[in-house]
């Protein structure tokens, strides 16, 4: 095994001293078992900073490495994302490197594709089969190729971008299941920004969150939370105020104030109420007030016609209003419910409506947009490869698999933890259209759903052992994050754009014009390094960090209109038939299904069900009780699209009429700790979504709920000290 | 130089979002149980994060409570072992040594917090998912009892840089994996012996209190409860 200083030289790795310095003056190894704790001596070890790659918010971590391998990760006190902070699945990104499953070598299919059956092959082999089908592909049909990834960010999206464009294909398609498609539609038409809105949160004195998950999952948790912690407790005088709309009691809404139950997906009815009663009270700034919004509108959102609607006493709408106007800098902000289904775009689109009316846009605790471009400026046109807006990309994928049908493709590259073939409905068969492309590769460092379904699986690296850099959506500060390696690569793995890099060099010609660098550490170092000992720096601090805020993004001034409400889509699904409305949330430990073969995250209780290692589906008690279902009962969950099983969980706080599951389980592949954990509850989803929204309709279908007897038992967390009485925690 | 560490847990920042037992997991070689063994009862977690349903105010809502061991300084626990296996140490802390213990389980028992859990078995971890372990503690064996140490092997670590460097400990160098990962900030840890200490500083907060201070265990975890504010 390399010793430290070896790796070192080897790896060009720079370690973390800020603030962890120190450490290499401790003493030698121990055998600790044998001595009580105080008289045990530690080992060394080493801090470097790299960047998370557990989730699309890019925190920046700090790795502590002792003896080559890595043993902990804790957050980059120096990164503005998450300064020093990180979530449960950050941390347990060091079981994925030391997976007992992780791929150690690249495997053709032996037998038919997605048959589970496999053959080791060498590096050499699986490359010139890779460069063979290459080559022939662009000889004869270049855009019959496709690239399917999740949403790639830094020189690596550049790299694939370029590649593919040298290449002479225009098929190149990124999903993301929780694209944040319908936001960024209505930060367009309120704000006049097509891009992710950064809420002041630490700043704000109030908190208004209609369905908001950015305390558990969404954009940035850890940036947000960092930042609602501020809110609550860090400023002398001011404790800032949070109330929560929303049909679900989540992770999220139960650190509010005040949890308002609504019908779900009426968020944006609420919110206009809210407007409503800020403007016909007056209670707007005069430089926001619109005065025509009434007569484009929103007259039509009295307090009385909202409760009837959504279930808000209108009593309550008229002391939101007052409190949130009378208490700026405030924020609006809504979450993934808000933005998904037919009603997305309105949703969100009157939830800025608030923040616009405020006059808090701009200011510190509001509503702003720091531009993210402006560190990759010097690309021009190709910024939006290094820094795209995060969409979902449900239109491409969706053109992609009926292109695939067709016969279009002759290959496909797959890779990215999105796994397109477990979060897509089954409706758009992804995994049958892919039987239609002849040759797939995947990069992938675990068999899921999507890598099985290739002929040739080639292992890449886990973010902490590659290089790369990344700009994060939100709380970035201009900032970008830099990544390397900080152990020695654990597996015979090479990443993707590693790969692309070298066979860019292969092709030759515009493909080598395109990609003139030796490998994503070469890249790297020459975008990064520059007099003195600039990329050290920047590799020991994990990232280059602007001393002077990004510039904002200049926001619409003047009139904005409240958002027109979506019609009724037509053949909407009879609730006689399915008669609970169907609301998936991303779960706070295995996200959109990545984490589920992680022991860590699987034993992780579920915040509001304290519920491990299965799935769930959460009822309101009166509403199971009506259909005479007990806690922990199993039932059989049926959408006009899907049917699936799983066990019964209460949750007081879900509206009526609701059932609510966590997206993540239900693996078929992907390892031991995920299968056999319970369905897929992205099966129940239509293909198309219902109406404008362009993502998954992850809050707008309805189901049957019928009770079923099933083997398994939902384990949930053990409550020892169940005796204690609330009042004395208050 | 003494110190007397304590932790404050301010329930008005919880979210209760779980990061702090991952940290801690990875801290301390936590085993994972799998779904049959914590359906037993038995997960080797050494915090929790309780969820509490609260029924008493208008609405459901949900109330976190995350739950260490105590670091009582009258430790129940303690004076039932019978071979001091968990006993005090110099800096007041309740300490386990995991050689001495032979598992009668006394302890647990006597602990009031339930924050005690036992080895049941021996726990593995699969190749190579042991190149994770930490080598500043050890892997505990079957019949070994084990609980929160406010993370021994960190406040050993600032002690070390702290001599090396010939100066006192600073305030904010030492924190539990659970406290430097809480992102919300709800966890603060400290010496008490300091008057000038943050935490000496935040335990003047009348919103401080301890589980079941009536039994007279004098906890070093102080909690501040959850505040509400005017208006809806
Ligand atoms: S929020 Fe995302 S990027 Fe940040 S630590 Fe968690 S998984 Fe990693
Ligand atoms: S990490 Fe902090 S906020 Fe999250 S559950 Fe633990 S104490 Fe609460």
């Amino acid at each position: 095994m390399l010793d430290r200083r070896q790796f070192l030289k080897l790896g060009g790795a720079a370690a973390f001293a800020t603030l962890f310095g120190g450490c290499e003056k401790t003493r030698k190894q121990i055998i600790p078992f044998v001595l009580p704790p105080e008289n045990q001596v530690l080992g060394e070890a080493l801090w470097y900073a790299s960047a998370c790659g557990q989730c699309p918010a890019g925190c920046g971590v700090v790795v502590r490495v002792s003896e080559g391998r890595a043993k902990k990760i804790e957050g980059n006190p120096l990164h503005p994302v998450n300064r020093g902070r990180l979530c449960a699945r950050g941390q347990a990104a060091l079981q994925a490197l030391y997976h007992q499953e992780r791929l150690s070598g690249p495997m053709k299919a032996s037998g038919p594709r997605g048959s589970g059956n496999w053959q080791p092959v060498s590096w050499e082999e699986a490359l010139s089969l890779l460069m063979t089908r290459l080559k022939n592909v662009r000889a004869e049909a270049p855009a019959s190729l496709l690239m399917l990834t999740e949403p790639m960010r830094g020189h690596e999206g550049l790299v694939a971008g370029r590649f593919m464009k040298a290449f002479g294909s225009p098929h190149r398609v990124a999903w993301d299941p929780f694209g944040r498609d319908a936001l960024l539609a209505a930060c367009e038409a309120v704000h006049g920004v097509r891009d992710l809105p950064e809420y002041d949160i630490a700043n704000a004195r109030y908190l208004l969150s209609f369905s908001g998950d950015f305390l558990e999952t969404w954009v940035s948790p850890v940036h947000y939370a960092e930042a609602y912690g501020r809110m609550r407790g860090s400023r002398e005088t001011v404790r800032g105020k949070f109330l929560h709309f929303g049909p679900r009691l989540s992770m999220t809404a139960a650190s509010a104030d005040r949890y308002l139950q609504i019908a779900p997906g009426t968020e944006g009815v609420v919110a206009l109420g809210i407007s409503h009663v800020a403007i016909r009270d007056g209670l707007t700034p005069p430089a926001a007030a619109a005065g025509n919004l009434m007569a484009a509108g929103l007259s039509a959102y009295s307090p009385e016609a909202v409760e009837k609607r959504t279930g808000v006493r209108a009593s309550d709408l008229a002391r939101a209003a007052k409190e949130f106007f009378g208490n700026q800098p405030g924020l609006a902000i809504g979450g993934t419910a808000c933005g998904s289904g037919a009603a997305g775009v309105f949703n969100h689109a009157a939830v800025e409506l608030l923040n616009a009316l405020s006059g808090s846009a701009g200011l510190p605790g509001g509503v702003s947009f720091p531009d993210r471009s402006r560190a990759y400026a010097r690309y021009g046109a190709e910024r939006s490869l290094l820094a795209p807006p995060p969409e979902s990309g449900y239109a491409a994928v969706r053109d992609a698999a009926g292109k695939m049908r067709k016969g279009t493709f002759r290959m496909a590259i797959l890779a990215g933890s999105s796994n397109p073939a477990f979060t897509l409905p089954p409706a758009m068969k992804f995994a049958e259209a892919l039987s239609n492309v002849p040759f797939a590769v995947a990069f992938a460092s675990f068999l899921d759903e999507t890598s099985s379904l290739a002929d040739l699986v080639l292992p890449v690296p886990t973010p902490m052992e590659t290089w790369g850099d990344d700009i994060a959506p939100v709380g970035h500060g201009g900032a970008v994050t830099l990544r390397q390696p900080v152990v020695e690569p654990f597996r015979d793995a090479r990443s993707m754009a590693d790969v692309l890099l070298a066979a860019a060099a292969e092709l030759g010609g515009e493909s080598a014009r395109a990609l003139p660098w030796k490998s994503m550490r070469d890249c790297i170092e020459k975008n990064y390094d520059g007099p003195g000992e600039r990329l050290e720096k920047a590799l020991r601090d994990g990232g280059v960090f602007p001393s002077d805020a990004a510039p904002l993004r200049a926001m619409r001034k003047g009139a904005v209109l409240p958002p027109k409400a979506p019609r009724e889509a037509a053949g909407a699904v009879d609730p006689g038939k399915y008669p609970l409305a169907l609301h998936l949330y991303p779960s706070t430990a295995l996200y959109d299904g990545r984490g589920a073969n992680l022991p860590w995250l699987q034993e992780l209780p579920d915040p509001l069900t304290t519920a491990m290692w299965r799935n769930w589906v959460e009822l309101n008690p009166k509403t199971a009780e009506r259909m005479g279902l007990a806690d922990g009962d199993g039932v059989t969950i049926a959408s006009p699209h899907g049917k699936i099983t799983a066990h019964v969980a209460f949750n007081p706080g879900l509206a009526p009429d609701v059932a609510a599951m966590p997206t993540g389980q239900g693996h078929s592949r992907y390892g031991r700790a995920a299968v056999g954990r319970g369905e897929n509850p992205f099966s129940l989803l239509p293909e198309a979504p219902e109406g404008g929204a362009s993502g998954l309709a992850l809050q707008a279908g309805r189901v049957a709920l019928e009770k079923t007897a099933l083997p398994t038992r939902l384990v949930r967390f053990a409550h020892p000290e169940g005796q204690w009485k609330l009042s004395n925690l208050m | 130089m003494k110190h007397k560490w304590a932790m404050a847990i301010d329930l008005d920042r919880c979210t209760g979002c779980g990061a702090c037992v991952a940290a801690c997991v990875a801290e301390n070689n936590i085993p994972t149980v799998g779904e049959a063994e914590a359906g037993m009862g038995r997960l080797m977690q050494w915090i929790r994060v309780a969820r509490y349903w609260d029924e008493e105010h208008a609405g459901a809502n949900a109330v976190y409570l995350p739950v260490l061991c105590m670091q009582c300084e009258r430790a129940p626990c303690e004076t039932v072992c019978p071979v001091y296996a968990t006993y005090h140490n110099d800096d007041g802390l309740n300490a386990m040594a995991y050689n001495r213990c032979v598992g009668t389980r006394y302890c647990a028992n006597n602990c009031p917090y339930s924050v005690r859990v036992f080895n049941w078995r021996d726990h593995v971890w699969e190749k190579p998912l042991d190149e994770q372990l930490s080598p500043d503690l050890s892997v505990r064996s079957r019949g070994v009892m084990e609980k929160c140490t406010f993370c021994i092997q960190r406040i050993r670590r600032a002690k070390e840089a702290a001599a090396a460097e010939k100066r006192p400990i600073r305030d904010g160098e030492v924190a539990p994996a659970c406290v430097q990962t809480c992102p919300p900030g709800a966890l603060l840890f400290g010496d008490i012996e300091d008057p000038d200490s943050e935490i000496s500083r935040k335990l003047s907060d009348p919103r401080r209190f301890r589980l079941m201070e009536h039994l007279g265990t004098e906890p070093r975890v102080w909690y501040l409860k959850r505040r509400k504010g005017a208006g809806l």
